[in-house]
């Protein structure tokens, strides 16, 4: 760890690089899983590269709103990715805040998206934006019991702070406060990334959209912006995830080796990816009235965590 | 002592006799033979522990003390005088097609059963297995309550075993946490620690905050089975749907092995924590089980759950003279046991012997009974005064003595409710009665008299007016020394 | 033979997250909708109270607990199952009854009676380790087996609710009594509930028999 501006240089150039990537993965390993081709992992920037190329089609009812949200979504979810912390247990924008910085960015571009879907006035958009919203008011809460819970355990909601708890102890998952913790948190971040049982990114189908439905407008370049900022924050929320519950192999500490941190992210990241799509293959679409039983779940975990913080303290 | 086993294996070996025997009249013989016995036996083990104080066997497995021996010679009465009965009762229902022999026989194997379950409850010393014996009642009587496999019948039968199940898993918790408040604070005795003659000689030692929890848990659970208000909504059901022997046997016998238990806690709750915190939620469960029953005597309009009603009440009243406390409050309560088990299964015969003849529970629909019936109308006159305690009857002079215990305990306000509760229960009975007895017939057949049903009938009528008059002097020693089992704090 | 030396933190971590799970379980019965599914989830949360038996048998070194642990695994985590699954297919029982709270509500509440155990199992914390994490627990279990109870009202339900609230008193049990309830004790409470458990399935059969039906909501011809 040398100076910050080189810490943030690389988080962003690995977010960058990454992000995409993990996606793409996620997409070819569900296709093999499902006994296709599925196109190649590098697929991803060619199409990013495209879409940059491409010229937009905005519509003529759409006002500035439409035109900042993408950028407002790319930037919320990369500097929210630089608080999390994945090389070291310092995040590279720790100072600025913590958890409650995290989750409110994160909330800053789900708000703007949304606005962004209903701006054109488009049928779609509006009901990818109204569902988006009823299913985040019951997902943002068991996110924040979850991480609020860790919190306490750690005594600071500062998330460097909290991988710097977990990583202190050996096995932070047996333990039940941390495994419910867990429980919740993974519920919440299929919810937050569009995955399976609650949204399924591979389909455009009317009745189940709900990420794809609020974007279905947007064309060029700012489908690219979009594109990549959904995968920085689902690389976010899963680097945040490994390290809260897995902080083997973090660079604690002098003398610890930049590579092999980064090594270990990414082999836990496609771990924490493969099961992923194991979920994702083995489980249908839940029916949209369904889903807010589970992520109330979620939620019901996530407040069991917290009250066993008390329990077995 | 062999006693104690033998009051066991009695009615264990012909309950399960019953199982393989096919005729009927084999059953009966065996059914009476086995509560003679027992009833033998329980005046047996009465002057035994008179004479000799507590009787234990297998070493402290089982433990018969006064308390205990007054329960058993109570359920061994009730279950032989149900038993002469059951024989004339059973006899009509087959005749009239009302039940087939299959059924018949599945009541012969189970009441026996039924009366060792409940035998095992009094007698076992390891609060666990009493639990496991009360929790044995039920199931022993939930296929009882099922008998006639009608809809109604069958919906009894579900809310008794599911309210009864859960009643009962409440008092293991309770008795789990008991046992608990012992271990946490003296060293138990290798294999003794759940025993109640081993418990009650260090309970004030016992840790009082697990006492608590666990005396309510327990008054919550036995209370279920005994009927209290607000756990008593199971008792009308059961007591309308179940064959008459096998509801006088749940209103005169299980209700006792119910209060027992709770007994048995009491006495270890108030040793630890003094007589005012057990006393205190007795009083509010008593007296709630007496308000509970005015108003639905008043307006019920079938007579079979009118007695289910009188049951809680009398529940009610027991509970409540334990919760005055003090002497007269604790013989209160046991006068009034062992008049309430001699009178109920008279009442429920009487019922009985009205629904056989008239076929059918609602009261509009039944008139003139005295005339159809002279003897059985008789009787339930007669009957209805004892039970609504109206002197001289033994149920008046308890009724007394527990409303002098609540006087004398500083609750003049309770006991004005005690007494206003009684009156109207009083009250709303004698008008039903009147109405079943008197009233023109309507050209109703006059009934058969059938020696098993109007003998038992006539035994109990008779000893209820002897008591009244004059209780046998060893009876009221083994009262007294039962009252001290329970005041044993004081 | 000489003890194992058990590390008695790590004894008391793995108890703690085997009730974890078993209240997690409890929480997927409130919402699972099907009833073979509820009863495979009856049979794993037995199984994980095995796990519980099992480590305290273990770390205490006492032998009578493995007998009781034997009887659960033999008779909670697969006759009991078995005999259950038996009857469901038997009466042939397809109609899904909706519950009385739906499932987030259902599940909230199930928190709330988390929190009702631990308040209740308040005053017994700090004395022993073991007490402080599974005696709340315990008692929540037993509050939500009641609620399950009145929340899918059908014969079935009502009888793997009750079995449900047994095993918290399992629970309780060998978690505030060490050594367990004398064999004695434990060996009478399976035989009544296996009692039990049968008289209710001859039960439920003429139920489903008589009224079509294992919905309890039409039990309701008795009044006053």
């Amino acid at each position: 760890m040398t100076s910050p501006l080189l810490d943030i240089a690389l988080q962003i150039a690995m977010t960058l690089v990454m992000a995409p990537l993990m996606s793409s993965i996620i997409r070819n390993w569900k296709a093999k899983l499902q006994n296709r081709r599925g196109s190649p992992p590098w697929q991803v920037y060619l199409d990013i590269a495209k879409f940059l190329r491409k010229d937009m089609v905005i519509s003529e009812h759409a006002s500035w709103v439409f035109a900042s949200a993408p950028y407002v979504v790319f930037l919320t979810s990369l500097v929210a990715a630089l608080m999390v912390p994945m090389i070291g247990v310092e995040a590279p924008l720790g100072m600025f805040g913590g958890a409650l910085a995290f989750i409110g960015l994160l909330a800053l571009g789900r708000f703007f998206l949304a606005l962004g879907g209903l701006d054109p006035g488009s049928a779609f958009g509006g009901m990818g934006s109204s569902r988006e919203m009823t299913l985040s008011s019951v997902a943002e809460p068991a996110l924040m019991l979850s991480i609020f819970t860790l919190a306490i355990a750690a005594g600071s909601t500062s998330l460097s702070v909290m991988v710097h708890h977990a990583a202190s102890q050996d096995w932070p998952l047996l333990n039940s406060v941390n495994l419910l913790a867990f429980a919740a948190l993974f519920i919440v971040l299929l919810a937050e990334t569009g995955r399976v049982p609650i949204d399924n990114p591979a389909t455009h189908l009317e009745l189940t959209m709900i990420h794809e439905a609020m974007i279905i407008e947007y064309s060029g370049r700012y489908l690219a912006l979009l594109e990549l900022g959904a995968s920085i924050k689902q690389f976010a929320l899963m680097s945040l995830v490994i390290n809260l519950f897995f902080p083997h192999g973090l660079a604690v500490g002098e003398g610890s080796s930049v590579p092999l941190a980064v090594g270990a992210l990414l082999v836990k990241l496609l771990f924490l990816a493969g099961v992923i799509v194991l979920v994702e293959t083995v489980n249908a679409k839940l029916r949209l009235f369904r889903v807010p039983n589970l992520l109330a779940g979620a939620f019901v975990l996530a407040a069991l965590a917290l009250l066993s913080t008390f329990i077995f303290q | 002592m062999m006693l104690l086993v033998a009051l066991l294996l009695v009615p264990l070996i012909a309950g399960l006799a019953c199982v393989v025997i096919r005729s009927t009249r084999w059953l009966e013989r065996v059914n009476l033979l086995a509560f003679l016995g027992v009833a033998g036996l329980a005046v047996a083990l009465a002057r035994e522990v008179l004479g000799r104080g507590p009787v234990k066997a297998w070493n402290g497995f089982l433990y018969a003390d006064a308390l205990s021996a007054l329960v058993i010679l109570l359920t061994a009465f009730v279950s032989l005088a149900c038993g002469v009965y059951a024989v004339g009762y059973f006899r009509f229902d087959r005749q009239n097609l009302k039940a087939g022999s299959r059924q018949v026989r599945r009541y012969y194997a189970l009441t026996p059963l039924f009366v060792f379950t409940m035998l095992l409850v009094t007698l076992a010393n390891n609060l666990g297995v009493m639990w496991v014996a009360l929790e044995g009642t039920g199931l022993a009587c939930v296929l009882l309550i099922a008998f006639y496999n009608e809809k109604t019948s069958l919906e009894a039968a579900w809310k008794y075993i599911i309210i009864g199940s859960v009643g009962i898993a409440l008092a293991l918790f309770g008795t789990i946490l008991t046992y608990y408040s012992a271990a946490a604070t003296s060293v138990v005795p290798e294999g003794m620690g759940m025993n109640w003659s081993w418990l009650v000689t260090s309970a004030e030692k016992f840790d009082p905050a697990a006492m608590r929890l666990g005396f309510v848990m327990v008054l919550l659970g036995y209370g279920t089975k005994a009927g209290l208000a607000p756990m008593h909504t199971w008792k009308p059901d059961a007591y309308a749907e179940a064959p008459i022997p096998a509801a006088a046997l749940l209103g005169a016998g299980l209700l006792n092995c119910a209060l027992y238990g709770i007994l048995r806690f009491y006495v270890l709750a108030s040793k630890c924590l003094g007589t005012e915190f057990p006393g205190q939620l007795l009083l509010v469960f008593g007296l709630a089980s007496m308000m509970v029953a005015v108003p639905f005597v008043v307006v019920q309009r079938n007579y079979r759950r009118l007695l289910a009603y009188s049951s809680i009440e009398h529940a009610g009243i027991m509970v409540t003279a334990v919760g005055f406390g003090g002497k007269l409050g604790m013989l209160g309560a046991m006068l009034h046991m062992v008049f309430h088990a001699t009178t109920k299964p008279l009442l429920f015969f009487c019922a009985g012997n009205i629904q056989q003849h008239f076929g059918t529970p609602y009261s509009r629909k039944v008139r003139g009974a005295i005339r159809a019936m002279p003897l059985t109308g008789g009787l339930l006159i007669l009957v209805t005064l004892a039970v609504t305690a109206v002197p001289p009857f033994g149920l008046f002079q308890s009724e007394f003595t527990i409303l002098a215990g609540g006087f004398a305990a500083n609750h003049p306000l309770l006991g004005g409710l005690f007494m206003i509760c009684a009156v109207a229960i009083f009250a709303g009975f004698l008008q039903h009665i009147v109405h079943l007895t008197f009233g023109s017939g309507g050209g109703t057949p006059t009934a058969t008299i059938c020696p098993w049903k109007n003998g038992a009938m006539l035994a109990l009528a008779v000893g209820i007016v002897v008591i009244g008059f004059h209780l046998p002097e060893s009876v009221f020693q083994l009262v007294q020394a039962a009252a001290g089992v329970i005041g044993g704090a004081q | 033979m000489t003890p194992m030396p058990v590390d008695p933190d790590f004894s008391s971590r793995i108890i703690m997250l085997l009730t974890t799970f078993v209240l997690v379980v409890q929480l997927m019965m409130v919402t699972q909708r099907t009833l073979v599914g509820n009863i495979h989830l009856f049979a794993v949360q037995s199984l994980l109270l095995c796990g519980v038996a099992g480590t305290i048998a273990w770390v205490h070194q006492a032998t009578h607990v493995y007998f009781v642990l034997a009887l659960m695994l033999v008779g909670k985590v697969i006759a009991l199952p078995l005999f259950l699954i038996k009857l469901v297919r038997r009466i042939k029982i397809n109609e899904e009854l909706k519950p009385m709270f739906n499932s987030p509500v259902g599940m909230l509440l199930c928190g709330g009676f988390a929190l009702l155990g631990h308040v209740v199992a308040r005053p017994f914390a700090g004395r022993s380790p073991l007490i402080n994490s599974t005696f709340g627990i315990a008692i929540a279990l037993v509050l939500m087996g009641l609620f399950l109870m009145i929340n899918r009202r059908t014969a079935i339900n009502q009888v793997l609710a009750l079995l449900c609230a047994e095993n918290g008193l399992f629970l309780a049990a060998i978690s505030l009594t060490t050594f367990g309830m004398p064999l004695v004790v434990e060996l009478g409470i399976f035989f009544d509930l296996f009692v039990a458990v049968m008289v209710l399935g001859i039960l439920v059969f003429r139920i489903r028999e008589t009224f079509a039906s294992i919905d309890v909501e039409r039990l309701n011809q008795l009044k006053g």
